[in-house]
C-alpha cells in the first residue's frame, strides 16, 4: 500500500499548489488518505503536517476514513430536494442501518449526501460509483441495493 | 444518388442524457448503420453536448431533415433507421409533444421550449462533438482568436467594454471594465482564470458548456490573455464534474496541437497556455478570492477584497477571473462586434443569459434567452407551466445567495438590475420553480443547512449566524417555534448580511429575508397554528378526510402504502393518524380533494 | 486599527493582536469609512489606507452590528467569562431558548493561536474542517510531534480557551506531556525542554537555562551598574 502513494506523490513537482491534486489522486486510488501518506507528503512538500491536515479536512472530496466497496451519493440539490430526495435518503439509510458519511457493516456501501450533481432534470438522483440512477423512488431504492448485494453474492 | 450524403445523426451525450442511457443509443445507431447493407453512404454519427431539454432525453437530432426525437430508447433505434434514415418518414410518437398547443412538432426549432431561446453561449452545444476541434472550427471556432491577434489589445478591451457584457457568474460586474483595470497594472506575471466551480444546487449551465463546447471558453480566455498581457491561465473546474474535466482536458490538447495554445500562437509572437485545477468539493471555492486561494494550495478561505483581484489576485499578481458563461460569450462578441451584442437584451443588461429551469416545471432543462425575458415567459411559454398544472408559488433564483420571487412578480424581466431591485439576484442562472406543495419555511431551512457546511467558517457572523438561523428555522419546522423567532431571525439575518467578510456570508441571509418578506404568513402558520399547509414539515402535518367531500370511492385506502385508511365503499373514509406516515399519496389521488392537511397532532 | 490605537481611539476586537497581521475573523472591528463620495463598512484591522479617508468608529448601525455579533459569540460560548464580560459591557443578552447552559465551549475561532504557532512556534495546530464544524486542533486530535509546548497559543487566546497544565516540572498541553526545564538561578520551571532547545538553536545560545524573571533581574542589575558609574 505504501508504494502506491509514494509513486503518486513523486509524480508531482515539490510545489505547495499541487497539494490538493496529490491528495485527490491518493483519494481516488486508495479510497481514503492514510495518515502515513499525509506525513510523507508533508516531508516531500516541506509543509507542516497540520497544514496538509487542514486541507484534507476542508475539502469534502477527500476522506480520512476508508470507504465501502460501493459509494452511494444521494444528491441533495434543490431540484432533487423538492422532488423528494429526503425520503430517498431516509429509506436508504434505514435500509443499510447507517448515518450519512458512514459505511455499512458488511463494508459494501458508503452513503454520502452530496451537493447538486447537475443532473437536475432527473431529480431525485442517486449515483452509485459512476452510475446515475435518476427519477428514484422509495421502492426503487430497495431493488437497486438488492441488485448490488446479489452481484457480491455471485462474486 | 444516395440521399444520405451530408446526413448527420446527433445523439445527445450530456450528463443528463447519459444518465438515461443515451450512450447505448449512440452505440446502437452505429451498430445498425454499419450492419445495414442498403445504406451506402452512412450518415455521420456525432455524440454531442446537452440539448437543453433534459427532461425529455435522450435526444436524437437528424440533419439536414431537422427532425428531433425525444426519449429515444435503444429499442427505438431500429425503427428510426428503417423509417427515417431509409425512408425519410418521421416516427411520430418520438416527436416533441408541445403541451401548450397539444401538437407533435417535427423540428425542435418550432417547439415552444426552443422558440423563445436565443443561443449565444450555447450556440454550438448539441450541434457538435465537443471532442472534435474541427467541428468547432467548422462553425466559426477560433476565427475570433485570429481576428483578435490582428487587433490591438486596447481595441479588444474596448470592444468588450462597449458590448456591455456583464459577468455571468452572478455579480454582473462589467467584464470590459474588469479587463481594462487589469490591463492598466503593469506587474507581471498576470493570470486569466475561469471559474468553473458551479456550486449552486439546481444549476448546471456551466457544466453543460464545459462538457458540450469547451473550446468557446478556451478561445475566450486566450483572447483575454492577449488583451491584458497574461501568458498563463487556469480553469478551476469542480471536482464532481468528471465529464467536463475530461472534455476540457481533451479540448486543451486539441487546441495545443492546432497551435492555438502554446508558444507563438499563430505566428503572432504571443505565448499563452492553460492549466486545469480540480476543485476539492467546496462550494465556497466559487467565490473568486477563495478560488484563487485554492489554486495556490491553501484552503478555500476568502479574503477581504479591499484590494481587488485585478490588482492583486493569484499569487498577489493582477488577475482576471470570469465565469464559464462569460468566457463563452467572448468569441461571438469579437466576431460580430459590440453593436450586435448590445442590440440584444435590455438597457444596461445586454446579451442573453443561460438558465437552468428546474423544479416543479414541466419542461425542465437548459435554456438561453435574451435578457429581459420575463419570468412568466420562462416558466410558462418555455417551461410549459407547472407540473400537473398546480398553482405557481415562487421561483428561487441565484441559489443559496438568491431570493425567492413570488407570484406578484411573475412579470418581472429577468436581468441583473430588475432582480436586484426586488431583493433577489440573478446569480449564476439556476431557476427553481416551486408550487403549492413546497413549504417556503422549509426552503429557507434547506439553504441554511446547505450553507452551514459550505461556509468556510472564517468569520463569526457567517459561521455563527448561519448556525443560529438554521437552529431557529429547524425549530420552526418542527413545531417548536415562537413568535419572537421571526424578529430574531430578521435581526441576525441583517447583521450577517452587513458584517460578513465575503459574498457567501453577505448573501446567505437572502433566502431567509425574502421568504420572510413574501411568505410571512407561512412562518406565522408554522409558529402559531403549528401547521404546514404544504405538507412538507412532517411534524406539522396531519392528514384528515373532509367527511362532507368524501364519496367513499376507496381510491385513497387502496393507494395508502401503510394501510392507514379505513372505510367501506360509498362510506366516508377515515385516516388513522397514528399509522399515517404523511406521504401525501392519498391527497394526490383523491378525485374530490377531500383529503385535507391539518396541523400538528395535538395530544388528547 | 493601528492608527486608531496610536490616537487612543478604541475599536473593539477579539482577533486582533499587535505584532500579527489583521485576521478579519471576529468582525467586531467594523467601522464606517468615507473615501471620496463612497461610504462603506469595512474591517479596520485589514483596511488599506491608500489616501485620505474619514473614519467613523461608532454609529447606531455599527453598534447594532456589534451587539448582534457579541450575541452570536455568546451563543457559541455561553459560559465563557471573557465573552460574558464583553456582553455585559455592551448590554447584550442572548435569547434564553437558544442558550445551552451545559455548553463548555470556550473557543470562538479567532485564529490567534494558529497565527502564534505559525509565527512563533512550529505550526503544530491549524484550523480543521469548515463551516459550523470548524475547530482548532492538532492533526487527528493527537499529541503532535511538532508541538514544543511553548504555550504561545494559550497566551494570545482572548478567551482563555487553551488548557495548559503545569504540574511539578511537567506540562500538559494539546494532549501531550512535556518535561520542563528548571531555572539555574531560582529553580522554578519556566519552559519545556523542546521549547528551550528551539530557543537555543535560534539564538545560537549555549548558556545555562535562566527563567524570564531572573533574566529581567540580571538585565536590571546590569543597567543599575552602568548608571552607577555615571552618577
Amino acid at each position: 500500500m505504501s508504494f502506491v502513494y509514494e509513486e503518486i506523490i513523486h509524480g508531482y513537482p515539490k510545489e505547495k499548489r499541487y497539494t490538493l491534486a496529490i491528495l485527490q489522486d491518493i483519494q481516488k486510488r486508495n479510497g481514503f488518505i492514510p495518515r502515513e501518506a499525509m506525513e510523507y507528503l508533508s516531508q516531500y512538500l516541506g509543509l507542516p503536517v497540520s497544514n496538509i491536515y487542514s486541507i484534507a479536512t476542508f475539502y469534502k472530496a477527500l476522506s480520512l476514513k476508508p470507504k465501502g466497496k460501493h459509494i452511494i451519493k444521494v444528491c441533495s440539490g434543490t431540484a432533487c430536494h423538492i422532488r423528494g430526495s429526503g425520503t430517498i435518503k431516509e429509506e436508504l439509510l434505514e435500509l443499510l442501518g447507517i448515518k450519512p458519511g458512514e459505511t455499512s457493516e458488511d463494508g459494501l456501501f458508503s452513503v454520502e449526501v452530496v451537493n447538486c450533481l447537475g443532473a437536475c432534470a432527473l431529480a431525485p438522483v442517486v449515483v452509485i460509483d459512476d452510475k446515475y440512477y435518476g427519477n428514484m423512488t422509495k421502492d426503487k431504492v430497495k431493488s437497486v441495493i438488492d441488485q448490488y448485494k446479489e452481484e457480491r453474492a455471485h462474486g | 444518388m444516395d440521399r444520405n450524403k451530408d446526413r448527420r445523426i446527433l445523439v445527445c451525450c450530456g450528463t443528463g442524457c447519459l444518465a438515461n442511457n443515451s450512450y447505448n443509443v449512440y452505440l446502437k445507431f452505429k451498430e445498425r448503420l454499419s450492419e445495414d447493407a442498403e445504406i451506402e453512404v452512412k450518415p455521420i454519427m456525432k455524440s454531442t453536448g446537452c440539448n437543453g431539454l433534459c427532461e425529455k432525453g435522450p435526444v436524437v437530432k437528424i440533419l439536414p431533415d431537422e427532425i428531433s426525437y425525444f426519449k429515444v430508447t435503444v429499442d427505438d433505434v431500429g425503427e428510426i433507421v428503417e423509417k427515417t434514415i431509409k425512408n425519410f418518414e418521421t416516427v411520430d410518437r418520438l416527436l416533441y409533444y408541445d403541451t401548450n398547443s397539444g401538437k407533435r412538432i417535427k423540428s425542435h426549432k418550432e417547439a415552444s421550449f426552443y422558440k423563445g431561446q436565443l443561443k449565444i453561449a450555447l450556440r454550438n452545444i448539441g450541434e457538435i462533438n465537443p471532442l472534435s476541434i474541427e467541428d468547432y472550427m467548422e462553425r466559426g471556432g477560433y476565427k475570433a482568436l485570429k481576428k483578435a491577434l490582428d487587433m490591438k489589445p486596447e481595441d479588444i478591451i474596448r470592444e468588450v467594454e462597449l458590448s456591455g457584457l456583464r459577468g455571468r457568474g452572478g455579480a454582473g460586474f462589467p467584464t470590459g471594465v474588469k479587463w481594462r483595470t487589469c490591463s492598466e497594472y503593469k506587474d507581471q506575471p498576470k493570470y486569466v482564470v475561469c471559474n468553473g466551480d458551479e456550486g449552486d444546487p439546481g444549476a448546471f449551465m456551466d457544466r453543460s458548456i464545459m462538457e458540450g463546447d469547451p473550446n468557446t471558453v478556451i478561445e475566450g480566455m486566450i483572447i483575454c490573455g492577449y488583451a491584458i498581457g497574461a501568458h498563463r491561465g487556469f480553469l478551476y473546474i469542480r471536482d464532481e464534474y468528471e465529464l467536463a474535466l475530461k472534455n476540457v482536458r481533451a479540448a486543451i490538447d486539441n487546441a495545443r496541437e492546432k497551435g492555438f495554445l502554446g508558444k507563438n500562437i499563430l505566428n503572432s509572437g504571443f505565448d499563452f497556455d492553460l492549466e486545469i485545477v480540480r476543485g476539492g468539493g467546496a462550494f465556497v471555492c466559487g467565490e473568486s478570492s477563495a478560488l484563487m486561494a485554492s489554486i495556490e494550495g491553501n484552503v478555500g478561505e476568502p479574503r477581504a477584497k479591499y484590494i481587488r483581484s485585478v490588482e492583486r489576485g493569484l499569487w498577489d499578481k493582477p488577475t482576471v477571473l470570469n465565469n464559464v458563461e462569460t468566457w463563452a460569450n467572448i468569441p461571438p462578441i469579437i466576431i460580430n462586434g459590440w453593436k450586435w451584442f448590445k442590440s440584444i437584451g435590455t438597457e444596461g443588461n445586454y446579451g442573453t443569459k443561460v438558465f437552468s429551469l428546474v423544479g416543479k416545471v414541466k419542461n425542465t432543462g437548459l435554456v438561453e434567452v435574451p435578457m429581459g425575458t420575463t419570468l412568466r415567459q420562462l416558466v410558462y411559454d418555455i417551461g410549459g407551466g407547472i407540473i400537473n398544472n398546480r398553482p405557481f408559488k415562487a421561483v428561487q433564483t441565484g441559489g443559496p445567495s438568491g431570493g425567492c420571487i413570488p407570484k406578484e412578480h411573475l412579470d418581472i424581466p429577468l436581468d441583473f438590475d430588475s432582480l436586484k431591485a426586488i431583493g433577489s439576484m440573478m446569480g449564476s442562472g439556476g431557476v427553481i420553480v416551486m408550487d403549492d406543495t413546497t413549504c417556503m419555511v422549509d426552503v429557507a431551512r434547506y439553504y441554511m443547512n446547505f450553507l452551514a457546511e459550505e461556509s468556510c467558517g472564517k468569520c463569526t457572523t457567517c459561521r455563527e449566524g448561519i448556525r443560529t438561523m438554521l437552529h431557529i428555522l429547524t425549530n420552526i419546522t418542527e413545531g417548536k417555534g415562537e413568535m419572537e423567532d421571526i424578529e430574531l431571525l430578521k435581526e441576525i439575518a441583517e447583521t450577517v448580511m452587513e458584517a460578513s467578510l465575503c459574498g457567501l456570508g453577505k448573501s446567505a441571509p437572502n433566502p431567509v429575508l425574502t421568504t420572510l418578506e413574501y411568505f410571512k404568513d407561512e412562518y406565522i402558520e408554522h409558529i402559531a397554528d403549528k401547521r404546514c399547509a404544504s405538507g412538507v414539515c412532517k411534524n406539522l402535518t396531519s392528514y384528515y378526510i373532509d367527511e362532507n367531500k368524501c364519496i367513499g370511492c376507496t381510491i385513497c385506502s387502496k393507494n395508502c402504502p401503510v394501510g392507514a385508511i379505513s372505510g367501506r365503499l360509498k362510506e366516508v373514509h377515515v385516516i388513522d393518524e397514528d399509522r399515517c406516515i404523511k406521504c401525501g399519496t392519498c391527497a394526490i389521488k383523491c378525485p374530490r380533494g377531500a383529503v385535507r392537511i391539518g396541523g400538528m397532532k395535538v395530544e388528547a | 486599527m493601528e492608527v486608531a490605537k496610536r490616537h487612543g481611539i478604541h475599536i473593539p476586537s477579539l482577533c486582533y493582536r499587535k505584532g500579527f497581521e489583521g485576521l478579519a475573523r471576529c468582525r467586531l472591528c467594523l467601522v464606517e469609512v468615507k473615501e471620496g463620495s463612497r461610504r462603506r463598512i469595512v474591517s479596520s484591522c485589514v483596511y488599506p489606507i491608500k489616501e485620505n479617508i474619514e473614519v467613523t468608529v461608532t454609529t447606531d448601525e455599527i453598534q447594532r452590528m456589534r451587539k448582534n455579533i457579541i450575541m452570536l459569540l455568546l451563543l457559541k460560548a455561553p459560559n465563557n467569562s471573557y465573552i460574558n464580560k464583553l456582553a455585559e459591557e455592551y448590554k447584550v443578552a442572548a435569547p434564553e431558548r437558544y442558550m445551552n447552559p451545559l455548553d463548555d465551549e470556550n473557543c470562538i475561532l479567532c485564529g490567534l493561536c494558529v497565527k502564534a504557532c505559525e509565527k512563533m512556534g512550529t505550526n503544530a495546530i491549524s484550523f480543521v474542517n469548515r463551516g459550523i464544524y470548524k475547530k482548532v486542533s492538532t492533526p487527528y486530535d493527537d499529541a503532535s510531534k511538532d508541538c514544543i509546548g511553548c504555550g504561545a497559543c494559550a497566551e494570545v487566546c482572548p478567551t482563555n480557551a487553551i488548557l495548559v497544565e503545569d504540574n511539578e516540572g511537567k506540562r500538559k498541553i494539546w494532549n501531550r506531556e512535556f518535561n520542563m526545564v528548571k531555572c539555574s538561578l531560582c529553580g522554578s520551571y519556566f519552559a519545556t525542554e523542546e521549547a528551550y532547545k528551539l530557543m537555543q538553536e535560534k539564538l545560537n545560545d549555549n548558556e545555562e537555562p535562566i527563567c524570564n524573571e531572573c533574566r529581567k533581574k540580571i538585565a536590571a542589575d546590569k543597567l543599575k551598574e552602568s548608571f552607577a558609574n555615571i552618577y
